[in-house]
């Protein structure tokens, strides 16, 4: 396959998410420099946000075109279990760390998921997202080629060990129940587009949704924010925990059709939690109305499209299941954030993908997209067919032996 | 299917769900979420008003004796403010005002918002906020100082922890000295600060209450209480309460009762008959002192003069009842005049007086009766509200028509027993038997401060409201309705009255007691007490009097001066009182430099 100009819709919506993420904080950094101020006597600078942003921006930037242009994805696929096996380490060292009480664990709210260093921290959990992503995309594959897929030992064995560390590392260990959303999510979207049986995929992902009950009931804290989210939902009594929720539904209500104007939105002078971060599409749902949500939906849902479009028409199994990982990525970040904003399901704490406030996050995901920009130079005018029956990786794929890439 | 197509239509039906949710929320709830934000980001706050000061005279010049301090309310997110140094801090600076138990506070799940110090000063809330706790917030707010400390505390009373004026001068005057609250109405941060953003803020700013100026003065105020509490030491009595007040205008210049109470901390008193004022809202009988007024009614209507003569007996039987004369002395069996009889305070005396009303000087008859009324209600106006810009009480006077053994109803009545009047009605009407005749509206505010001077005080209570509220007796009927400055006697009959109330005092010239070149006049009266429904005749409890005046020779008294001594289960005569006002006439003489008329 000879190639071609990169995806164009993937390419603006990415650096444009970034660029109305960047005007968004910059227009209520000052407010949530104030909250903290005056609650936590800090001591933030009115632009301290401003500036934190467009250095993620700058970076996360850098790294996109890192991916997109400079490191080829047949390099990054040869050391696919060598990154694995890094960021699994990374995320357990972390672990130790902070059970020792080490001053190199940063820990907010008794849960520790960053490296402190100096003046900047690092999230592993977001680096095991781009890990994983490369990784199961060349075992997948592997597995495909070598018609092993479905196999207790071949497969499911390796399959369950990697992926259950992952989930173990974030959700147990971090804490962090977001990231471990968007694991599942990327896990059982590659999984789908594997070529895996249609039965041992619902039996798996039945067994991860009882298991993901079982463990939510066991938890006192997210039993109250399940319970919070169902408060809100029937209208119940507010409390500490509705709090969050009611005052970003609160947000996204006043901003009514086209909102209130950059610059004058109240909710973020210290109402609503998190307002730079996890919350920072209610501020926009409050500044922008219901003309800029829409707008932004669109945004987002016009990439997810293309990322299946790419995927779609991408022969190589390896860099279509690369990109239906970060796909996957995408949506179960813009879907489970803006669905806890708006109530449809509890909180979970995931950042909005290029908006929120935060430096890991973008990063990694700016770099996985720049993969897929990559991935999308290669793309087939028509569709790929029978690309998901997994028996064909019988042939040992001869069918597309013959593809080479120039690059 | 193509499982990517799987996919597809996962997304565009999450963001379906999601896109009508938000048409939901912004388009069809969204006025329900405005009303819902504007509740919560609108501020409502008071701009408090100031309270007026109240200030005494000294010498012509007002000083203040309630003054105003701002003070600070210590509030604190228990979520977040360090609990340790918290407690380090606050005793540190603020030990006297703590108001909460920490560990009590913390110990309270989900609590983000409490008071845990009240009326912290300045200087204190300055300290505390240079620690930068975290969530420590300082809440300004008022209080009241007394550089005083207790002096006048039942004339001026307090304010309560609502900022509300309670007793005194801090209750009747309180619509004068609260004025009027403003309004902030804005868009407000989670901290309450307030925003820029929106466009219908409002402030209304706050009118300040008045303050007031009293007529008494603080030094005479303060010397007074000074030698209530040498007298006290030297008497069965425990209370005494004194009225000053210059006759010629109605104008009090000192009003006080001992024992007081410490306005600052009103709430230690374990009585609250400790926040009454004695001299205007306590009914009692101020016995033989009513003498002037029989004598007086029965001078101006032409019936007697103090040289009428009637026969002595030592008691006089009234509807089958035997009134003894206090003094049975076998000089004063006769025939004796009136000067005489007033002179040794005996009740035959008076009585006679009554009788000599009614036209028959053998006995008590109607119209002696209702001419006795006449003057003791309706010239008088006892039982009566004064006017006075303080609570008041006001007493009763029997009917002269009703009831049973009307004719020794008015007997007692004529020596000041059977009836209930206060002090300042007592004060205000033997101002006029003294002053020439004129009965004036006794007050105790000179006005109020306007820009440094002192404009008088028009606002007078309307309707039937009178000066704060009635606590027991019915107040406000025919207040401040009464004659103003009212001509109710003769010049000659006051006249007379001087003569004879300077007389009684001569022996006290003899004594030294009074000086040369004043004219000092005064009568006692001790009155038994009511006890189940009888007077007590073992006299074991007695309550004395002494009312006076002192001025130049020769001249209109400048000063009445009313003595009331008394204490529970304590026979006080009226010697005790007369002795303070002994002490009290002399020392307004040298207060004042009172000149004498040698």
């Amino acid at each position: 396959m000879r190639k071609h100009k990169s995806d164009l819709i993937i390419l603006f919506t990415t650096l444009g998410l970034m660029a109305l993420g960047l005007i968004v904080i910059y227009a209520i950094g000052p407010m949530r420099a104030n909250v903290l101020n005056s609650t936590y006597g800090s001591n933030y600078g009115a632009n301290d946000f401003f500036i934190g942003q467009l250095r993620s921006v700058a970076i996360s930037t850098v790294a996109f075109f890192l991916a997109f242009k400079v490191i080829p994805y047949r390099l990054l696929r040869r050391f696919a279990k060598p990154i694995m096996i890094f960021a699994l380490a990374l995320s357990a060292l972390l672990w130790v760390l902070a059970a020792v009480g080490s001053s190199l664990a940063k820990c907010e709210l008794g849960e520790c998921r960053w490296y402190n260093l100096g003046p900047i921290s690092f999230q592993p959990a977001e680096f095991l997202k781009l890990a994983l992503v490369i990784y199961l995309a060349d075992f997948l594959a592997r597995k495909k080629e070598e018609g092993t897929i479905g196999r207790l030992r071949e497969f499911w064995l390796p399959f369950g060990l990697v992926c259950g560390a992952s989930l173990a590392l974030v959700v147990v260990a971090q804490g962090d129940l977001g990231t471990g959303v968007t694991l599942v999510a990327i896990i059982f979207a590659m999984l789908l587009v594997s070529g895996i049986s249609l039965w041992q995929f619902l039996i798996v992902f039945f067994a991860v949704i009882i298991i993901a009950v079982g463990a939510v009931r066991m938890s006192s804290h997210r039993m109250q924010r399940v319970d919070a989210w169902v408060a809100t939902l029937t209208g119940g009594e507010s409390s500490d925990s509705t709090y969050h929720i009611e005052n970003a539904m609160l947000a996204i209500g006043t901003g009514g059709l086209t909102g209130v104007g950059i610059g004058n939105s109240v909710q973020a002078t210290g109402y609503l939690p998190e307002s730079i971060n996890d919350s920072v599409f209610a501020i926009m749902g409050e500044t922008f109305g219901f003309v800029g949500l829409f707008l932004i939906l669109a945004v987002f849902g016009a990439m997810l499209m293309r990322l299946l479009r790419v995927a779609g028409h991408t022969s190589p199994p390896d860099e279509r299941f690369a990109v239906v990982g970060v796909f996957a990525w995408v949506l179960a970040g813009v879907v489970v954030n803006i669905m806890a904003m708006t109530s449809l399901v509890p909180v979970t704490g995931i950042t909005l993908p290029l908006l929120s406030y935060g430096g890991t996050s973008m990063l990694f995901i700016a770099y996985a997209l720049g993969l897929t920009l990559q991935i999308s130079c290669y793309t087939s005018r028509e569709e790929v067919k029978n690309e998901d029956i997994g028996s064909r990786g019988r042939l040992r794929g001869a069918h597309y032996a013959s593809r080479r890439r120039s690059a | 299917m193509p499982r990517i197509r799987i996919l597809k239509y996962i997304t565009l039906g999450l963001l379906g769900i999601i896109a009508v949710r938000l048409f939901f929320i912004q388009i069809i709830e969204h006025d329900a979420w405005v009303a819902k934000a504007s509740e919560q980001h609108t501020m409502l706050e008071t701009i408090t008003a100031k309270r007026g000061e109240i200030y005494m005279m000294d010498h012509g010049e007002p000083v203040a004796v309630v003054m105003n301090q701002t003070t600070y309310q210590v509030i604190i997110d228990p979520a977040i403010t360090p609990r340790d140094k918290l407690q380090s801090t606050l005793d540190k600076y603020a030990k006297d005002y703590i108001t909460a138990n920490l560990d009590e506070v913390y110990a309270i799940e989900g609590l983000r918002y409490y008071v845990v110090a009240k009326n912290v000063p300045y200087s204190a809330a300055t300290k505390i906020a240079a620690e930068g706790l975290s969530s420590v917030w300082l809440k300004e707010g008022n209080s009241r100082v007394y550089p005083e400390g207790e002096m006048a505390s039942t004339v001026l009373g307090f304010v309560n922890a609502d900022g509300l004026g309670q007793y005194g001068v801090e209750g009747s005057l309180n619509h004068i000295l609260t004025g009027k609250d403003g309004l902030l109405r804005t868009i407000s941060d989670v901290n309450n600060v307030a925003l820029s953003i929106g466009d219908d803020n409002v402030k209304i700013p706050a009118e300040d209450g008045q303050s007031v100026v009293l007529s008494i003065d603080r030094g005479l105020e303060k010397g007074t209480e000074e030698r209530i509490a040498a007298a006290l030491e030297h008497s069965e009595a425990t209370n005494a309460a004194v009225l000053i007040m210059n006759p010629n205008t109605g104008e009090v210049v000192a009003m006080t009762a001992l024992p007081n109470y410490d306005p600052a901390h009103y709430g230690n008193v374990k009585d609250a008959s400790a926040y009454i004022n004695q001299v205007t809202e306590v009914p009692y009988e101020p016995a033989s002192i009513c003498k002037n007024f029989a004598y007086s009614a029965a001078i101006n209507e032409g019936k007697m003069t103090p040289d009428t003569t009637y026969f002595n007996e030592h008691y006089v039987y009234v509807d089958g009842w035997k009134i003894d004369n206090a003094q049975m002395n076998s000089f004063l069996y006769g025939e004796i005049d009136m000067r005489t009889a007033l002179y040794w305070s005996l009740n035959s005396g008076s009585i006679q007086a009554l009788k000599f009303l009614g036209d028959d000087p053998a006995s008590i008859n109607q119209k002696g009766r209702e001419l006795l009324f006449d003057y003791y209600y309706n010239k008088f106006q006892l039982g009566h509200n004064t006017g006075i810009e303080l609570i008041e009480a006001e007493g009763f006077i029997p009917d002269p028509n009703e009831g049973w053994g009307r004719d020794s109803t008015y007997a007692n009545m004529t020596f000041g027993q059977n009836l209930g009047i206060t002090m300042i009605q007592t004060a205000r009407a033997f101002s006029a038997v003294v002053n020439g005749g004129y009965l004036y509206t006794p007050t105790v505010v000179k006005g109020v401060l306007k820009d440094g001077e002192i404009v008088a005080l028009d606002t007078a209570p309307t309707g039937d409201a009178a000066w704060g509220t009635p606590t027991s007796a019915r107040v406000g009927e025919d207040a401040a309705a009464g004659p103003v400055g009212e001509r109710i006697l003769t010049e000659q009959t006051s006249a007379t009255m001087r003569s004879m109330l300077i007389n009684n005092r001569d022996y006290k010239v003899r004594a030294g007691i009074d000086r040369f070149g004043y004219a000092v006049g005064g009568k006692s009266g001790t009155a038994q007490v009511v006890r189940g429904g009888a007077y007590d005749d073992t006299f074991a409890e007695l309550v004395g009097s002494y009312m006076g005046f002192v001025g130049p020779a020769g001249e209109l008294p400048r000063y009445v001066v009313m003595v009331k001594m008394w204490g529970e289960g304590k026979s006080v005569g009226s010697g005790d009182a007369m002795d303070l006002f002994d002490s009290l006439q002399n020392y307004l003489i040298d207060y004042y430099k009172i000149k004498p008329n040698l």
